[in-house]
């Protein structure tokens, strides 16, 4: 008994050292993966509102910003309008449709804590379950992907960003519809990496990247960027490097996007697997 | 005691607020994110019992996570850096040792101590902070990057703060 005590006083550095080192780990393991919400839910209601009083600050000072990227939606959406009023044809498609179900729905929300210069960058909205957001709806900005939601309370939910190291997305190039898997690697905040499209493909500098709209999660035909540069590496397939169209230093408002056919296509797909 | 209590309190709560409200939002390309919050590890007295500096410096840690949303790993980084404040501390002391109950300070012990003591130190926080965030091995040397060039800009800020405290 003497012997241990007098091997704990003597060690008692390292034994706190390892006792608080094991707590750390133990939070960094658990705390960091892909859906788990109970730190999110849980702690950070602590540190909430000085999140919301540095993005207030942040947003009163690019609202000149803000403004142009709004007019500029409503002029896109007032032309889409117009072509669709143009084109609709009463025979085949009117408002008493009953066959016809809207599949996404949209919520508009806006961002109070955003990172770009981590490796897993994640942002907070100011809008949760009660505002019907769920986790694995997709986060578009501008119209272009912004991230996909991880956790929700009731008034707040994370969205994992674009920039972050686990995020995979399905796309292709608009021009042909080849497709691949873009991901960050982590460096430039612009930049992007799409893989797998195979070399007989053709690319060219500029080329748009949209979605594919595979994934249940993101709708089809979202923009995500230009091909910025490309290189034939030693595989078969190419490297391509992606300017996101989306600035994500400058995230402000942002649309939450969710699938009302998900589970149906979901649960379908589960049969055959 | 209750003096000094009141004066680590207030600078414990300068450093973080300083660090979320300020130098969080420093997002320059993605290689420099100075962690200053650091120097409150580096300004506790230098006789504090060695179980306290530990728990202080994983509880200045905890905090900074729950601002950054990153669970243990500011936590983990900064006990680290708790832990070593004593081999540092003896491996960088003066020829005639350190006066008793002094503070680590610039006044006390000079800039080339200072810089010396707060360069080691820092540099391990930010090597375990940069390498427990990435959590991998690939882009080895870039990462080492990141950790050197934060480190520079932290030590910098570090450096110009104790000179204000000097002149006060």
């Amino acid at each position: 008994m003497r012997s241990l005590l007098n091997f704990l006083a003597k060690y008692n550095n390292l034994i706190i050292f390892l006792i608080l080192e094991g707590i750390a780990v133990y939070l960094l393991a658990t705390g960091n993966t892909y859906h788990n919400s109970r730190f999110v839910n849980g702690i950070r209601g602590v540190t909430r509102g000085v999140e919301e009083k540095i993005n207030n600050t942040r947003t009163y000072l690019s609202l000149r910003e803000i403004n142009d990227g709004i007019a500029g939606q409503n002029i896109a959406l007032k032309n889409r309008m117009e072509s669709l009023v143009r084109k609709e044809n009463p025979l085949f498609f009117s408002f008493t449709d009953t066959i016809y179900k809207q599949q996404y729905v949209h919520t508009s929300s806006e961002v109070i804590n955003n990172s770009v210069n981590r490796q897993k960058n994640f942002f907070t909205i100011d809008k949760g379950r009660l505002q019907g957001i769920q986790v694995d709806m997709a986060v578009i900005s501008d119209n272009s992907i912004a991230g996909v939601i991880v956790g929700c309370s009731e008034n707040y939910s994370v969205a994992m960003s674009l920039l972050n190291l686990d995020f995979k997305l399905s796309v292709r190039l608009k021009t042909n519809g080849a497709f691949g898997s873009l991901s960050w690697d982590g460096r430039n905040y612009r930049q992007a990496i799409l893989s797998e499209i195979p070399q007989h493909i053709i690319v060219n500098e500029g080329d748009t990247i949209e979605t594919t709209g595979y994934s249940a999660i993101f709708p089809e035909g979202i923009m995500v960027g230009t091909v910025s540069d490309f290189e034939k590496t030693g595989g078969d397939f190419y490297k391509i490097t992606i300017l996101l169209k989306n600035e994500f230093r400058k995230l402000h408002y942002v649309d939450v996007i969710g699938n009302m056919k998900k589970t149906e296509e979901t649960e379908l797909e589960k049969l055959f697997k | 005691m209750i003096n000094s209590i009141l004066r680590f309190g207030l600078i414990f709560i300068l450093l973080i607020l300083s660090q979320v409200l300020l130098f969080s939002n420093i997002q320059f390309s993605g290689y420099i994110n100075p962690y200053v919050y650091v120097m409150f590890i580096l300004l506790l007295p230098i006789e504090i019992p060695s179980w306290l500096l530990l728990i202080l410096s994983f509880a200045i840690g905890l905090i900074m996570d729950f601002f950054s949303g990153s669970p243990g790993m500011h936590s983990s980084a900064s006990l680290l850096a708790g832990f070593v404040r004593p081999y540092v501390l003896r491996s960088v002391s003066p020829r005639d040792g350190y006066e008793p109950n002094s503070d680590p300070s610039m006044i006390t012990y000079g800039f080339r101590w200072f810089l010396m003591y707060t360069l080691l130190i820092v540099l391990v926080h930010h090597t375990a902070l940069f390498y427990l965030e990435v959590f991998r091995f690939t882009d080895f040397f870039r990462t080492m990057l990141r950790v050197l060039l934060s480190s520079f800009f932290t030590i910098v800020f570090i450096v110009l703060i104790e000179f204000y405290r000097r002149g006060k």
